[in-house]
């Protein structure tokens, strides 16, 4: 029951997703699109970022309980170990309760490109994390 | 006689003692009936304006629900809709009670949900999961029936009571209002500090007296709704209220916050929807079905 089986999530998909999709991928070079693709329950987001120096493949999987759960984001090149990732690579980008608005998940007000924007950036953090050994972000409280 | 009032809130003339008068009728959808959800049910059901319920409950009532649950030790094993249905019986014999004994997010059972809920007047939601709050408010909305809400915080330090009409806020603009987010279950990373160590969660419950002091400001505000549904205004729609001091969280106990909380105007879950309008199901799925291979190349 949800995003890709009830007729409020495929509204959901068809109203606010899949055009601010089109607008992200209007213009930008093909291969930095964003691709969708059907996994089940699941809808799969795949594009490569490049933030700084280097380009990373991502998913984005939208679970069937998406948006009201947030988008589940992995970095499918490999990385170092560092702050925020959790297992399988995935970014920990929402923190329950935060007092930064960025940082906490609100379905009413973000879509599935608000997180590929918050992937971007914890991927820049990350490249400076990588040169510096320090996160540029303060933690989310 | 019965006739529609507005949101679909039912009439009929009851013959009384000094004549015929107009009393209302209601046919009300509960979703849970846990320790929060059935003391809700019991007061709310106790008003004879109340003379049907479905009740959407799944849970089996457990050893460990008994310190803070309206059912007798006894009854552990069974289900709790058929507990609450033995405990209305014993109170309110005249009323029709239905249970759905499924998830409220099962898709096996949405027909028959919707079918619950374009069928009653009123909703109470007594769920404790973010999804199923979200799924009630769009099937409320849906079918444009006033709806209340009620949470107990965790430990019982104070809870909310919100009450939701159509075309007002929704719960998402409620919920973005009050900053939540949802709770996930999220692969933990290493604890570097400790890497041997495994730490469970801690959870504080609350007690069965905090829990029914919310529960009755949530009926009370469920029958204020029950009885003006169109012009209801208890000055909030949301209300906060604070049942301990908790330092950095709440200055006194007993202090209640009322929030007038306004629709977004760009809320996600509730705004018009823009684009073309999917009037069935087949054109939805075809619109998807080309909108995903559209973007399958991009």
């Amino acid at each position: 029951m949800g995003l890709l089986d009830s007729e409020a999530g495929k509204r959901r998909l068809l109203t606010v997703e899949i055009p601010v999709i089109e607008r992200y991928n209007e213009g930008r070079d093909p291969n930095y699109r964003i691709r969708l693709s059907r996994a089940g329950t699941t809808l799969v987001l795949r594009y490569q970022l490049k933030p700084c120096h280097n380009v990373y493949q991502l998913e984005t999987r939208l679970v069937s309980s998406y948006p009201t759960v947030p988008p589940e984001i992995r970095v499918l090149s490999p990385l170092k170990h560092c702050p925020h990732l959790l297992e399988g690579q995935t970014l920990c980008l929402w923190r329950q309760g935060s007092t930064r608005i960025t940082s906490r998940w609100d379905p009413a007000r973000f879509s599935c490109v608000f997180a590929v924007q918050a992937a971007w950036r914890w991927l820049a953090c990350y490249e400076i994390w990588h040169d510096t050994g320090e996160w540029p972000l303060p933690e989310a409280k | 006689m019965v006739r529609g009032g507005r949101y679909g809130l039912r009439t009929k003339f009851l013959l009384h003692p000094f004549g015929w008068r107009l009393e209302r009728m209601a046919h009300l959808l509960q979703v849970g009936a846990g320790s929060g959800g059935m003391p809700v049910l019991d007061m709310v059901c106790r008003d004879p304006r109340v003379t049907a319920l479905t009740l959407i409950e799944p849970d089996v009532y457990k050893p460990h629900n008994v310190a803070r649950h309206l059912f007798a030790p006894q009854g552990v094993g069974s289900g709790k809709s058929a507990l609450a249905e033995a405990w209305l019986r014993e109170r309110r014999p005249d009323l029709q009670f239905r249970s759905l004994n499924c998830d409220l997010l099962d898709s096996d059972c949405q027909e028959e949900i919707n079918r619950a809920a374009a069928g009653a007047d009123l909703g109470i939601c007594a769920a404790d999961n973010e999804p199923a709050k979200y799924h009630f408010d769009a099937l409320m909305r849906r079918w444009r029936k006033p709806w209340t809400l009620g949470e107990v915080l965790s430990g019982g330090i104070g809870g909310f009571v919100h009450w939701f009409v159509p075309d007002g806020p929704c719960y998402g603009c409620v919920a973005s209002f009050l900053q939540r987010a949802v709770e996930i279950e999220k692969p933990k990373a290493p604890d570097y500090s400790q890497p041997q160590s495994s730490l469970p969660e801690t959870t504080v419950p609350a007690s069965r007296a905090a829990i029914e002091a919310i529960a009755s400001l949530h009926a009370l505000v469920t029958l204020g709704l029950l009885d003006n549904p169109g012009d209801f205004s208890p000055g909030f729609t949301s209300m906060l209220f604070t049942l301990e001091r908790v330092p950095d969280v709440f200055d006194e106990p007993f202090h209640p916050y009322r929030f007038r909380i306004p629709r977004a105007a760009e809320c996600l879950i509730c705004r018009p929807g823009r684009g073309p309008e999917y009037a069935s199901p087949e054109e939805l799925d075809v619109a998807l079905d080309q909108a995903l291979a559209r973007l399958g190349n991009a």
